[in-house]
């Protein structure tokens, strides 16, 4: 009989730019979920939003392929966009966010309140592809609160987010029309920081002229003032270097 | 284009409401772009306001004043009892910009047929200003001798002055239209010699004769009709025989028009009779009713006529009160309470209770009730296939604006049929029609209120006929055209860059022409980010996302199976690399207890 009931799927963006806030996450989930595995690949929502649609079967039947192996009937997703497509290419599975697990097992005790002190308001982005999930709002503030930082809600927030600019992968295709929408999105945000829970978004907040930071890099380091030092743009190089990081932790901590 | 691309874009192309007209503009029965003039006058753009309404409406200053505007009735701000005070907007244009030398006098080149129009009031004078600019020779026939009908002798003077008539009526006589005034038709001239002798005919003689209630002493001198009234008025500047004590008979716009005339004529007393019961059900407009109880004139609702007394002329009407106007079926069935009766002491009594049509001259006509010509309702022609018959003379009483654009359908069935053309087909939206817009008042609008034009104090309006209603300042007009909400949908395009940049009308005209070139740049569905926006915000929560999407899936079957972008190139390694060894893995659950694992390869 298989241990694995659940896989955590980190995606392939928050690998890229924060290893450790995936390692220290699994870690979390083993600690208030047992029998949590994971599966570090990439969904192949890339493929699918170029219109290479067989391809896309190919590669999906891949990930399907490893959450089969593994027997897991709960899929743990930290991307919003391997939310949408997990669910609807894994009927079988369960597919729940990190957003709603984490207010359910808590945070780690010790970061409760960190940001108290903070004298940073961050504007919070939601991710456009879940607009309509009103729990995953919920659960990224209370996050938030949990961690004590202040917040701001833009005008177009929630179920009416603006795209960050990124999606549809629009930034290769057309960068100039990207970099106005990533500009359109900060200008209506009072705070010069900025709290995503997508690397690529925050990605686009950066690019829109705000410090940002991914909520993981709120929960799994700071806390987090003016005076901190903000995570820039990070080269190519440097994000598969994470990647690979990402891959050496998960098989260590699930060694 | 692959049908699944076709698929995601027809509903949009058949129901996206982005080009969709405002509901002022589809009200309009001319179809005058209302929105457009008004935000011109908010602009301060008056010449340019008033060179949009000209493009529709020949008497602006005439509209400007009379028009019973259904564009207000159906202003988005009406829903919140508000409405655009449209047609003064017009007038203050046109009162104060227009220039007959800015007027447009082109036409086509001369034809060889002749028109003959008979009356000039609103629906004839459409019809012959559009026969004369297709280049045909046009007569119009009119029997009084003053241009525009129920305009010049029907409406009085106090709300339309006969020199604002007269001066925008010129454009016919500088168009090249002949005009025969003082000349009845079936009197002056023969109606069968202008049938033979013209290729085409108009019949728009309006409907100027009265009705009396069939009750006795209703032919007692005194006892007149409304048409007759104020038709004498208007000509004459008086009414010979008039009393001192007058009684109007009647609830509608005619009724209040002769109260009013009665007052300025010097009456002591004018009593205004009608079954309706309040100023709510009364045919008149609000606000007319309400100014001729300023002026002093004695409503009396509810109260039916039993009869009128006198020895040899009127001296008194017995009034019964009336219980009922319409049946429970909706019928108009009066009912009363004989025994509640009432004596109103009058020298006078005018019937204002509907007009019939003087149609008797055109004997080969035919005609239904009311002496009312019969037409085909979608080319208003008559059973004579070269006569056509549009206006009051053909059905029920239709405001000025209507009465022209039949005017101007009758005008181009003519034109049709002398060149042999089909009839009937492509003729919608040639009265006033519902939008396909559903847009709602923003949230954060304040409705403010509906600014009032100036008005002639009482005291002189009662004692003459100068106009009553003064117009708006150019304040209160760039006050009152700033009002307007600007109805449109577009709200995806608003929300959108992408679709502002690509699609800058709206996704209907977009997709049309896409799917007409049969081809689209691949810029554009690869532009689209797929964040849904559009759909939130999209009234029929059409989703371009996957239109785009399906042009994507398209473009890469066509283009061996790779994005078309040749950015996308990095997304190509990009995914190449994400599903390789080096890069992947998945790990099952550990068995037992969990314990701490020490941080591995962490910092960033």
């Amino acid at each position: 009989m298989s241990t694995t009931k659940r896989v955590f799927f980190p995606g392939c963006s928050l690998p890229s730019y924060n290893p450790m806030a995936v390692q220290k996450t699994l870690v979390h989930l083993q600690n208030h979920l047992p029998g949590t595995g994971a599966i570090l690949k990439c969904c192949g929502k890339p493929t699918k939003a170029l219109g290479q649609i067989d391809q896309f079967k190919k590669r999906y039947a891949g990930v399907q392929s490893e959450i089969d192996r593994l027997d897991a009937e709960e899929v743990i997703v930290a991307c919003q966009s391997c939310f949408l497509t997990l669910s609807e290419y894994s009927p079988k599975q369960k597919v729940r966010s990190l957003w709603t697990i984490l207010p359910e097992i808590g945070l780690p005790e010790e970061v409760r309140g960190i940001g108290k002190d903070s004298d940073i308001t961050f504007a919070i982005h939601d991710s456009c592809s879940t607009r309509y999930r009103p729990d995953i709002h919920e659960g990224i503030r209370w996050i938030m609160d949990e961690l004590g930082y202040k917040y701001e809600e833009p005008a177009h927030t929630k179920m009416t987010t603006l795209c960050c600019g990124f999606g549809g992968m629009v930034l290769p295709a057309n960068p100039d029309l990207a970099q106005r929408i990533m500009k359109n999105r900060t200008s209506e945000v009072q705070s010069d920081y900025m709290v995503t829970y997508c690397a690529a978004c925050r990605m686009s907040m950066m690019m829109g002229g705000k410090q940002s930071l991914h909520i993981l890099d709120l929960v799994f380091g700071g806390p987090w003032t003016s005076k901190t030092p903000f995570p820039g743009a990070g080269s190519t190089v440097e994000s598969w270097k994470n990647r690979r990081k990402a891959k050496k932790s998960i098989e260590k901590v699930l060694a | 284009m692959k049908a699944d691309t076709v698929r995601e874009m027809l509903p949009v192309i058949e129901d996206c409401m982005g080009d969709a007209p405002p509901y002022c503009h589809t009200a309009c029965p001319m179809h005058t772009d209302v929105k457009g003039y008004v935000n011109l006058i908010a602009e301060g753009k008056y010449k340019e306001a008033i060179q949009t309404i000209r493009q529709k409406l020949f008497l602006p200053k005439s509209l400007g004043r009379v028009c019973a505007h259904p564009c207000e009735e159906h202003c988005k701000r009406n829903e919140v009892g508000n409405a655009m005070s449209i047609a003064s907007l017009k007038r203050f244009a046109a009162d104060n910009y227009d220039d007959e030398f800015d007027w447009d006098v082109t036409r086509e080149p001369d034809r060889p047929e002749k028109i003959a129009v008979i009356g000039s009031g609103p629906a004839g004078a459409q019809a012959a200003l559009d026969l004369r600019r297709q280049g045909y020779s046009v007569t119009v026939y009119e029997k009084h001798p003053v241009v525009g009908g129920m305009l010049y002798v029907g409406i009085p003077s106090y709300r339309l002055p006969r020199e604002i008539i007269n001066a925008e009526y010129s454009l016919l006589h500088r168009m090249g239209i002949k005009i025969k005034l003082a000349t009845e038709v079936g009197k002056d001239i023969p109606f069968q010699e202008i049938v033979d002798t013209y290729d085409g005919v108009v019949i728009a003689i309006g409907a100027h004769k009265g009705f009396k209630l069939p009750v006795n002493g209703k032919d007692l001198p005194g006892a007149i009709q409304a048409v007759d009234f104020l038709r004498e008025v208007s000509l004459t500047g008086t009414y010979k025989g008039f009393g001192k004590r007058i009684t109007v008979i009647g609830g509608g716009n005619v009724a209040l028009d002769s109260a009013r005339t009665a007052v300025r004529l010097g009456a002591e007393k004018v009593h205004l009779v009608c079954l309706e019961k309040d100023i709510k059900e009364m045919f008149a407009h609000d606000w007319e009713v309400r100014e001729a109880l300023e002026e002093g004139v004695i409503l009396h609702n509810s109260w039916g006529t039993e009869a009128i007394k006198g020895d040899d002329k009127v001296e008194q009407i017995i009034l019964k009160k009336c219980i009922q106007v319409f049946d429970p079926k909706g019928r108009f069935n009066p009912a009363y309470d004989e025994g509640c009766q009432e004596i109103v002491e009058t020298d006078m009594v005018i019937f204002a209770i509907g007009q019939g049509v003087d149609s008797d001259f055109a004997t080969s006509v035919e005609v239904g009730r009311g002496g009312r010509f019969v037409v085909d309702e979608k080319t208003l022609q008559t059973n004579i296939r070269k006569v056509f018959a549009c206006g009051d003379g053909t059905g029920i009483s239709l405001m000025a604006v209507e009465a022209m654009a039949e005017g101007r359908i009758a005008a181009e069935s003519l034109h049709r049929y002398l060149n042999l053309k089909d009839m009937r087909i492509q003729r919608d939206h040639e009265r006033g029609y519902r939008t396909n817009l559903e847009t709602s008042i923003p949230a954060d609008d304040t409705n403010p209120e509906r600014v009032n034009t100036r008005k002639l104090d009482i005291a002189t309006r009662m004692r003459s006929f100068t106009e009553v209603d003064l117009g708006f300042s150019e304040e209160q007009a760039v006050e009152e055209a700033s009002r307007c909400l600007q109805c449109e949908c577009r709200l995806c395009v608003k929300e959108c860059l992408m679709l502002q940049e690509f699609s800058p009308d709206c996704p209907k005209k977009y997709f049309k022409d896409a799917l007409i070139a049969g081809e689209v740049d691949p810029v554009v569905p690869y532009s689209c980010n797929m964040c849904g926006t559009c759909t939130l915000v999209c009234p029929k929560d059409f989703k371009l996302q996957d239109a785009f999407m399906n042009m994507r899936k398209e473009m890469v079957m066509n283009n061996g199976g790779k994005s078309p972008m040749k950015g996308h190139k990095v997304i190509d390694m990009h995914q190449l690399l994400s599903f390789s060894r080096l890069f992947n893995t998945s790990r099952p659950a550990r068995n037992g207890t969990n314990q701490p694992t020490a941080p591995t390869g962490g910092g960033k």
